[in-house]
């Protein structure tokens, strides 16, 4: 091989670019220390802050609903643990195969990892998804172990709501759900300021957080929801809690418990009373028939709601769990209405209930209470005849035995001599056609018929509708137009035991004290023209009247009122044209029974009312179960608490009461 | 006894050359690694595996492999450097045929039991091959056509292959070495400024083509946009800025790194090791470790000075110049400077391949040192 010559030339020249080139390194180096400085002296401040931001977190702590007590004390709704898994979009390395690695450890259909998939896409990536919730705590644990090895998913022991499920308080309590896109715009309009309303959308957004969505659950959210709390802590990019600052912490504030005038255990036997068959169809050929009937009991003195119950109903549980679609659609097509609150958003003709307004009405108008009627059973006005109840007639009657025999006769025979605006006025006096705002939703207004009344409901078409004095007739024994939801029927014979404008409320107690009891002034009228319609009450009941079967004696007196309305006109059998009797037709024809009391007569604290829908009589299928449903109600006064054993074994209830200001 | 005398004079010029070894630079490349030891250690939350404990043992061994290169005379590596050349060209070649694959890229390959990169030893051997062809090549053909096709052709085979595999990191570095020895064998300005133009052409050539990958072009141009893609390709880069920034003058105190240790920054043990040094020891501490960096180029560059043979000269720098590209393109890229390319901070960054052929480049220069007062070099056999 040849052997190079020493070369000067190329050495000097090497030398050259060897110091161009470490030259050009040196500077090389000079710029990286340049960087160096830049980002550990100059802008530190900015990349510590980041750094911060990265490990350190304030976490939003989402309070607990507050708790709802029925008027003694016991649970209606409250919280309890909830196991669930979560998920982080953006800190999975890929959302689809985690959740379907997630799925091999725990139940999750492809059909919710579309739903996440889809919910991913639409909110901010570090923004928790719920995955699944109520876990029993063997798939918890398990999720648990297997959560290290996936990233982003994060399972927690967080509380959901949970409602007494014999409490029957579905309707007046409702339910909670998560928050959609109306209530976190709604929520943040609401707030103050900026950052109150980043913080409150934060923590609607929260998985599992519930709102109200219906019920004094929806009235009261407000105050229900309560204050959340924050702490900060560390955590890893995987978003692990590493540490948790508690010395800084600002633990949440549990939302304000509230306590309702509601009787839970009332509330449950009545729930009871309605649903069992008190035999109201002997006849019955067509086997047992459906029910679907409500009843209110008031508190005379406070306006306290004791009993608001409708069956069927829901348990609101689903619905905090969020219900399936079937069920719902169960629910919402059944021919029972269960999602309907009956109490107030039912409306019926009041039947002969509203005879006892009419019989006010016609002694404001002058006309004697003692003043007779003579019923042979039909009743002749413009050209036609109409039949009494009792085609036989009643004989002779005063207002007082009208209401105990409930005589039609004698009440058309009034109505000729009325206006309907006279009973119109009335009625809206003693509690019909109008709401009471009880923070539970949709209430009925119902139909109290008058001039201005009709030309309204027409609205001119036809034109110039008058009222006819034949409609008269049909209101004056509460058929025709007329109509009412149970409640209103429960304030009618409130307001008539007390002759106060007796008002009912739901709420008691907020964050643990009472609620001032309300002062019902003196309705306007003179109180004797009551008088004569609470004897006929008494004596509907405890008189052999219509409702003798309903009587309470000897060891209560209650006085009340039977109720039978139609739904349909004439039933008559289209071959021999015999008027046609309920158990002969279909139960969605047969009449609404109805029946209104209060109690003690002599002294009146509580009253009531219940409506079967197509129940057949009043004096069959409502009077009875009011009668029971008093009896408890009676019973559990704590001025009877003594003398009747039905509620022993629980607390003390009188002095649960008297710390609680009822009596 | 001919034998045994010349066994004990071999013995004698061995203990020579050992006494003779640039301590400087050994004590140097030793703090070095040992800073990558105590990283590692850090990375691992405090515990010797699985990184610190493999990293100091293939030190040590990779420490015996130079001292072993570099007492082995010159005139034998420049006898080797062409069958050495030729010889990782083939293992090149022989990759996209019997490689492994990995992540997509095919740079392995499995021989009886063990792995092999041949790229990296393509790096030292392409510095070693571009020397020899210099060392033999009288000055005034250094830019002349016909001086000028051979070196061409010798980057370019190997620079092409691996850019193919794919890896641009180490197509970069293999390029940017073997220039730089064209550079130093002294090429004319007018080459130089050609050769510039020619790669910028090509660069725009081949994205144009779609030679380059989409994904290579997006992690090239992602740092000059930090704010775009914040979880994607500019993660790494934007997690390690604020690593570094947030560790300030003094840092956050060893093991005691948020980003680092909070796993903001994963697999950090390979190409972001540098991060875990500016955030736990500051600005001292990574100014410390460039300090060591340039410490050991200028000894590189004061041995390659010193030697007397155009190929010493030339090996060493060219070893020096292919050092201090990695820790360039390393620190760069992770302070948001340079695309993330996938280059380890050599000799801190876990990984053994890259510590071997590092310390085998170390070992020539050793080489070049201990030989460095022989101005002629006899090429010879293997045997003589």
């Amino acid at each position: 091989m040849r052997v190079e010559p020493f070369d000067t030339q190329r050495h000097m020249e090497f030398t050259r670019r060897a110091t161009f080139v470490a030259g050009g390194v040196s500077c090389l180096f000079v710029g990286v220390g340049y960087r160096l400085w830049d980002l550990q002296v100059a802008r530190h401040d900015e990349f510590r802050a980041q750094a911060d931001e990265n490990q350190f977190n304030t976490r939003l702590i989402a309070p607990l609903r507050g708790d709802i007590y029925d008027r003694y004390g016991n649970v209606v709704a409250n919280n309890v643990p909830d196991f669930r898994v979560l998920v982080i979009p953006e800190r999975t390395d890929n959302l689809r195969d985690t959740l379907v690695r997630l799925a091999a450890v725990m139940p999750l259909e492809a059909e919710q990892i579309d739903r996440i998939l889809n919910k991913a896409k639409r909110q901010r990536s570090f923004l928790p998804i719920l995955v699944k919730d109520k876990l029993d705590w063997e798939t918890y644990a398990s999720v648990n172990f297997h959560s290290t090895e996936m990233r982003g998913v994060v399972s927690e022991i967080g509380a959901s709501r949970a409602y007494a499920e014999d409490a029957g308080a579905a309707f007046v309590v409702g339910y909670v759900g998560s928050a959609t896109a109306d209530d976190i715009t709604r929520k943040r309009e609401a707030a103050d300021t900026d950052e109150a309303a980043e913080k409150a959308e934060l923590l609607y957004r929260q998985p599992g957080y519930k709102v109200g969505k219906s019920g004094l659950e929806r009235t009261l959210d407000d105050r229900l929801q309560g204050d959340p709390g924050s702490v900060r802590v560390q955590v890893n990019a995987h978003g692990r809690v590493i540490e948790t600052y508690k010395d800084n912490a600002q633990p949440p504030s549990q939302g304000t418990a509230i306590g309702l005038t509601i009787d839970k255990d009332l509330q449950a036997k009545t729930l009871e009373v309605l649903a069992s068959n008190y035999g109201e169809y002997p006849d019955e050929a067509l086997g047992p028939h459906p029910l679907s009937a409500s009843a209110v009991v008031l508190d005379i003195i406070t306006g306290d709601v004791i009993v608001m119950a409708s069956t069927p109903a829901f348990d609101p549980n689903v619905f905090s769990r969020g219900i399936e679609t079937k069920l719902w659609r169960e629910l919402n097509e059944s021919p029972l209405k269960p999602l309907l609150n009956k109490p107030v958003q039912g409306t019926y003709p009041p039947g002969s209930t509203f005879k006892l307004l009419t019989a006010i009405a016609a002694q404001e108008q002058g006309i004697d209470p003692s003043t007779t009627v003579y019923c042979n059973g039909t009743y002749r006005f413009g050209g036609r005849d109409f039949t009494c109840w009792k085609k036989e007639g009643h004989g002779r009657l005063d207002m007082e035995g009208s209401i105990k025999h409930s005589c039609d006769v004698y009440y058309w025979h009034l109505a000729t001599q009325l206006g309907i605006d006279q009973i119109a006025e009335v009625a809206q006096r003693y509690g019909l056609g109008q709401t009471y705002d009880l923070g539970i939703g949709a209430e009925a207004e119902g139909i109290v018929p008058s001039q201005a009344w009709k030309r309204a409901y027409y609205r001119n078409d036809p034109p110039n509708q008058t009222w006819f004095p034949g409609e008269t007739l049909s209101v004056a024994i509460g058929q025709g137009a007329v109509t009412a939801s149970p409640l209103q029927l429960a304030v009618m014979s409130a307001r008539i035991a007390t002759h106060k404008a007796v008002t009912p409320r739901l709420v008691r107690a907020i964050g643990g004290s009472l609620v001032p009891e309300p002062l019902f002034e003196e309705l306007p009228g003179d109180p004797q023209n009551v008088k004569v319609v609470q004897d006929g009450m008494n004596a509907v009941v405890n008189e052999w009247g219509t409702a003798a079967r309903s009587s309470l004696l000897p060891d209560f007196k209650m006085a009340g009122k039977t109720g039978t309305s139609q739904v349909v006109g004439l039933r008559r059998d289209p071959v021999t044209g015999r008027r046609l009797k309920n158990e002969e037709i279909p139960w969605q024809f047969r009449d609404h029974a109805l029946f209104v009391a209060f109690a003690p007569y002599e002294n009146p604290r509580y009253a009531c009312s219940v409506v079967v829908e197509h129940g057949g009589s009043g004096s069959k299928a409502a009077g009875p179960r009011a009668r029971d449903i008093m009896r408890a109600v009676l019973e559990k006064d704590p001025s009877n608490y003594d003398k009747h054993q039905f509620w022993k074994g629980q607390q003390d209830l009188t002095e649960v009461a008297m710390l609680g200001g009822a009596r | 006894m001919t034998i045994v005398i010349e066994a004990s004079g071999k013995r004698n010029k061995l203990r020579k050359r050992l006494a003779d070894l640039n301590s400087p630079l050994i004590i140097l490349l030793t703090l070095i690694a040992s800073a990558g030891v105590l990283a590692l250690y850090s990375v691992s939350d405090g515990s010797w595996t699985p990184y610190a404990m493999p990293h100091a043992i293939r030190f040590g061994l990779a420490m015996v492999v130079m001292i072993g290169i570099g007492v082995t005379p010159l005139k034998f590596w420049l006898s080797l450097a062409y069958p050495g050349y030729f010889f990782a060209l083939f293992l090149l070649l022989l990759v996209p045929v019997i490689g492994a694959t990995n992540m997509g890229a095919q740079r392995w390959l499995e021989l009886g039991g063990f792995q092999l990169q041949p790229s990296e030893l393509m790096k030292v051997a392409l510095v070693l091959a571009l020397a020899r062809y210099y060392h033999g090549l009288e000055f005034k053909q250094v830019s002349s056509i016909t001086g000028l096709i051979p070196p061409l052709a010798m980057i370019g085979a190997p620079v092409g292959l691996v850019f193919l595999q794919p890896d641009l990191g180490t197509a970069i570095l293999m390029g940017l070495s073997g220039v730089t020895v064209l550079l130093l064998a002294g090429i004319s300005w007018r080459l130089v400024t050609l050769g510039v133009i020619a790669g910028v052409g090509g660069a725009i050539a081949g994205v144009q083509s779609g030679l380059i990958k989409a994904y290579q072009w997006e992690r090239i141009t992602a740092f000059l946009n930090p704010d775009a893609d914040p979880l994607g390709a500019n993660y790494h880069p934007n997690q390690s800025k604020i690593a570094i920034g947030s560790g300030g003058v003094d840092g956050k105190g060893y093991m005691q790194g948020t980003q680092s240790q909070l796993d903001f920054l994963p697999e950090m043990q390979t190409d972001f090791i540098f991060t875990i040094i500016g955030e736990e020891l500051g600005l001292y501490g990574a100014i410390g470790l460039l300090g060591l960096y340039l410490a050991v180029f200028f000894t590189t560059l004061q041995i390659a000075m010193s030697a007397k043979s155009h190929f010493g000269r030339l090996l060493a720098f060219g070893i020096a110049v292919t050092f201090v590209s990695y820790v360039l393109i390393n620190t760069g890229m992770v302070m948001g400077l340079a695309p993330v390319v996938g280059v380890p901070l050599p000799l801190v960054s876990y990984g053994g391949t890259v510590m071997l052929s590092m310390m085998a480049g170390f070992g020539l220069v050793m080489s070049a040192w201990i030989d460095r007062s022989q101005d002629t070099l006899r090429t010879s056999g293997f045997g003589s």
